[in-house]
């Protein structure tokens, strides 16, 4: 999959799972710091993500993964 | 690192007295750390402007939010942050270039999880420095400033606490909320409140000297689980103590027996971390707590009323009972019953019923009203003979406990001396209890409690006043050969150095370490007996020999040369017997001691206090009763003093029970000479002098023997 694809399917489960619009997820924007996931919403954007890209993911190296630039390239390995 | 004068004071001016707050991280979830605290500041009144910083919420409590700090139009003095510990320093870089001063980082997660967190610690203390920023935290529960102008409640505690004149600090965050709810039900009230976590930045230490130049605090209570700068925190609270007459309490908890379990020699093990701890603490004047509950006991004594000027307390009882109980406690604690002049004598005959107790304890008798306590406490206040009252109260069924409670603060107020009250029971006083915490004065529930904080307070007075003079620095001392000795040992590899080279370390600080010489053969003993003067003691020089009297290598009281030949043969026999391969680099010839007592000095180096001396009385008082004290180096003569006389034998030295007066002033001299050595050498890790004889008043000491441990790299 190419990684353009990878990323726009991150940024539509990010939006959807935080409930924010498309355009203000940046490929830099941290999930807490920029996003304001909480602790329970990092769990569901784990979630959506395995979903999304029918992956199972290592839970605790996932919950390292801190900006969507990060996501894309944690999923990358995966598809 | 601990500030210098009034710098603390003004790190923490943003902290403490913030125009603008910014909470960076805040949410809308109720019942979240982010959110209580924002809720906090607003509710309790801050009187500044508060600014919610959220990346997802538009408003919080109504109160229009900002996605990054930077969005926010105004200066900002404050920031308190609430984000989770992997994104702080994010938020701190934005603070930076926002110009924010001051921090509170109440996010967990750095150095109290392990080894990720201590390099996030690290992170956001580069990221301050680089910007100038202070903060505190992080892993706390936050900060509270009482004072009207300011009302700043930044912490996710239940309740702001009262206005009050008492500064506290907690290294524990849930032991803040405990006090706080404790603090409630008592009246008491706060001026700073600070839970200072991991102290990654502001420390305890620049806490307290914050809060020695703060005017509204009077009285400085600290909670400590551990003092890895104790040399500084020492010095630090002296200061407060002597330079601002504001008494330090601390309760320290983590006692531990890992650094005596460590230990190598006799100070060593005796030298435990508590117990250094303990010695340092009393050597700053700081009144140490075992419990919350006397911490706050004291505090009121110490924050509410005027000090003692002296130990003579007035008893006034309404209850025979009670008033022998307190008279005990009083005598316990070393108070004195005041002896009332004649003039207060004729006044309470006058005064109260024929059946009334005029003596001290004074017994207003059971059906006393308010009438009664009035003419006792005043009369007993304006005795010169008097520097306090203790006012007991019963609840008989006559009593008006109210009126009495509301008289006692009339009277006490019109004093310049302390009044302290016990009005004993629970359900019946309790409207009288609220009365005398209302007005500051000083309630216990039991006799024997206000007893021990009136001794307290008067023993803090004595101490804000007493004169320290500097340590004496003799020059008569040979550090360079002190030295020379202890880095050839180290340069060595070895851990202790020889028998006759501790010896040598000790007389290059005139030490009064007796004459002695190495014999290498049996006719080389009888030579080097006779050049140190009879009656010698011989003993085995080797490092694998430690036990030598175990081992027959030890012999005492030799009067001839032919003697000390036949004793040197007979030492190395014994010693090849017990330890054949044993390095035997002669035999170690010393003059002998003469009577006197034993007594044992030594020296530990405490990675957080560094020198400690330690003083004890020999043999038994050491091994089974561990009754030694401890000291901090560099030792004023009157730390040594004091040293001295807390050592529960020490009258076996000044003529106790018809024992003969041992020199104590040479003694006083050689803890200082020790002292000095334990400062300038700092190769020296342990040192025993064990024993050091005290001989007869104006006949001196004499080491007989010393161990000398080095400090390895």
């Amino acid at each position: 999959m190419e990684r353009s694809e990878i990323e726009k399917r991150v940024t539509s489960v990010v939006a959807r799972v935080l409930s924010i619009d498309p355009a203000e997820v940046a490929s830099s924007s941290n999930f807490v710091f920029d996003l304001g996931a909480d602790s329970m919403k990092s769990i569901e954007l784990i979630a959506g993500f395995e979903e999304e890209f029918s992956i199972e993911m290592d839970e605790d190296r996932a919950r390292d993964v801190q900006t969507v630039d990060g996501a894309v390239d944690f999923i990358t390995h995966y598809v | 690192m601990a500030d210098s004068h009034g710098a603390a004071l003004a790190r923490l001016e943003p902290i403490f007295s913030p125009k603008s707050v910014a909470v960076v991280g805040a949410t809308r979830v109720p019942g979240t750390v982010p959110f209580d605290i924002f809720q906090n500041i607003l509710k309790d009144d801050f009187q500044g402007t508060i600014y919610p910083v959220s990346p997802s919420a538009r408003a919080i409590c109504g109160v229009k939010a900002y996605k990054y700090v930077l969005d926010i139009p105004d200066p900002i003095d404050l920031a308190v942050i609430v984000f989770p510990s992997s994104v702080v320093k994010l938020a701190l870089e934005q603070c930076g270039q926002k110009g924010v001063k001051g921090l509170i980082i109440i996010s967990a997660g750095f150095r109290e999880v392990g080894a990720a967190g201590l390099q996030r610690e690290a992170e956001i203390v580069e990221i301050a420095r680089t910007y100038g920023m202070s903060f505190i935290g992080p892993n706390c529960l936050g900060v509270i400033n009482t004072d009207p102008t300011v009302r700043l409640n930044a912490s996710f505690a239940r309740h702001m606490p009262a206005v009050g004149n008492i500064g506290f600090l907690s290294q524990s965050g849930a032991l803040c909320t405990a006090v706080l709810d404790y603090a409630h039900a008592k009246h008491i009230g706060f001026s700073k409140f600070v839970s200072f976590g991991n102290k990654a930045d502001l420390s305890d230490i620049d806490l307290m000297l914050a809060l020695k130049d703060d005017p509204a605090t009077k009285v400085i209570l600290m909670y400590l689980e551990e003092m890895t700068q104790g040399a500084a925190f020492v010095e630090a609270a002296r200061r407060v103590i002597h330079e601002a007459g504001k008494p330090v309490l601390v309760l320290k908890s983590g006692r531990t027996q890992q650094g005596a379990s460590a230990a190598a020699s006799h100070t060593g093990s005796l030298a435990a971390s508590d117990e250094i701890v303990d010695a340092a603490l009393k050597q700053a004047g700081v009144i140490r707590c075992t419990t919350i509950e006397e911490m706050f006991n004291n505090a009121i004594a110490l924050t509410y009323q005027p000090l003692p000027k002296g130990r003579r307390v007035a008893i006034i009882t309404n209850a025979g009972g009670p008033g022998v109980l307190t008279t005990d406690a009083a005598i316990h604690e070393k108070l004195e019953l005041a002896q009332f002049s004649d003039a207060t004598r004729d006044l309470f005959k006058r005064s109260l019923p024929v059946t009334a107790n005029i003596k001290n304890p004074v017994d207003v008798i059971g059906d006393a009203r308010a009438d009664r306590y009035r003419v006792a406490m005043s009369a007993a206040l304006e005795d010169d003979n008097v520097d306090g009252a203790l006012v007991i109260l019963t609840p008989q069924s006559m009593t008006d406990i109210d009126t009495i409670a509301h008289e006692v603060c009339t009277v006490a107020a019109a004093h310049d001396k302390p009044t302290y009250t016990s009005f004993m029971g629970e359900t019946d006083v309790a409207s009288g209890i609220a009365i005398l915490q209302d007005h500051n004065i000083p309630h216990y529930l039991l006799p024997e409690t206000m007893c021990r904080a009136f001794a307290r307070a008067h023993d803090f007075g004595t101490e804000r006043i007493r004169k320290i003079s500097a340590p004496v620095q003799y020059a008569d001392v040979d550090r360079a050969a002190a030295h020379a000795l202890l880095d050839a040992a180290i340069a060595t590899g070895r851990s202790y150095l020889t028998p006759s080279d501790a010896m040598k370390v000790l007389a290059a600080y005139c030490l009064p370490v007796l004459k002695s010489a190495i014999a290498q053969t049996a006719i080389d003993a009888a030579k080097v007996a006779v050049h140190v003067g009879f009656p010698v003691a011989m003993k085995v020089e080797s490092d694998d020999v430690v036990h030598k009297f175990d081992v027959g290598a030890v012999v005492l009281d030799v009067n001839s040369a032919a003697d000390a030949s036949a004793a040197y043969d007979q030492i190395l026999a014994n010693v090849t017997a017990h330890l054949p391969n044993a390095r035997i680099h002669g035999v170690f010839v010393q003059q002998m001691a003469g009577a006197g007592e034993e007594t044992i000095l030594g020296v530990k180096r405490d990675p957080a206090f560094g020198p400690v001396v330690m003083f004890g009385l020999g043999g038994l008082f050491v091994e089974v009763f561990r009754d030694v004290a401890f000291r901090i180096a560099p030792l004023p003569v009157e730390h040594v003093r004091a040293m001295m006389h807390e050592v529960r034998a020490f009258p076996m030295l000044t003529g106790a029970r018809g024992r003969a007066h041992r020199d104590t002033a040479a003694l006083e001299e050689c803890i200082q000479r020790l002292s000095q050595l334990a400062v300038e050498c700092p190769q020296i890790q342990e040192l025993d002098i064990n024993p050091l004889i005290i001989r007869d008043q104006g006949f001196g000491c004499a080491v007989t023997d010393a161990r000398i441990l080095v400090k390895r790299e």
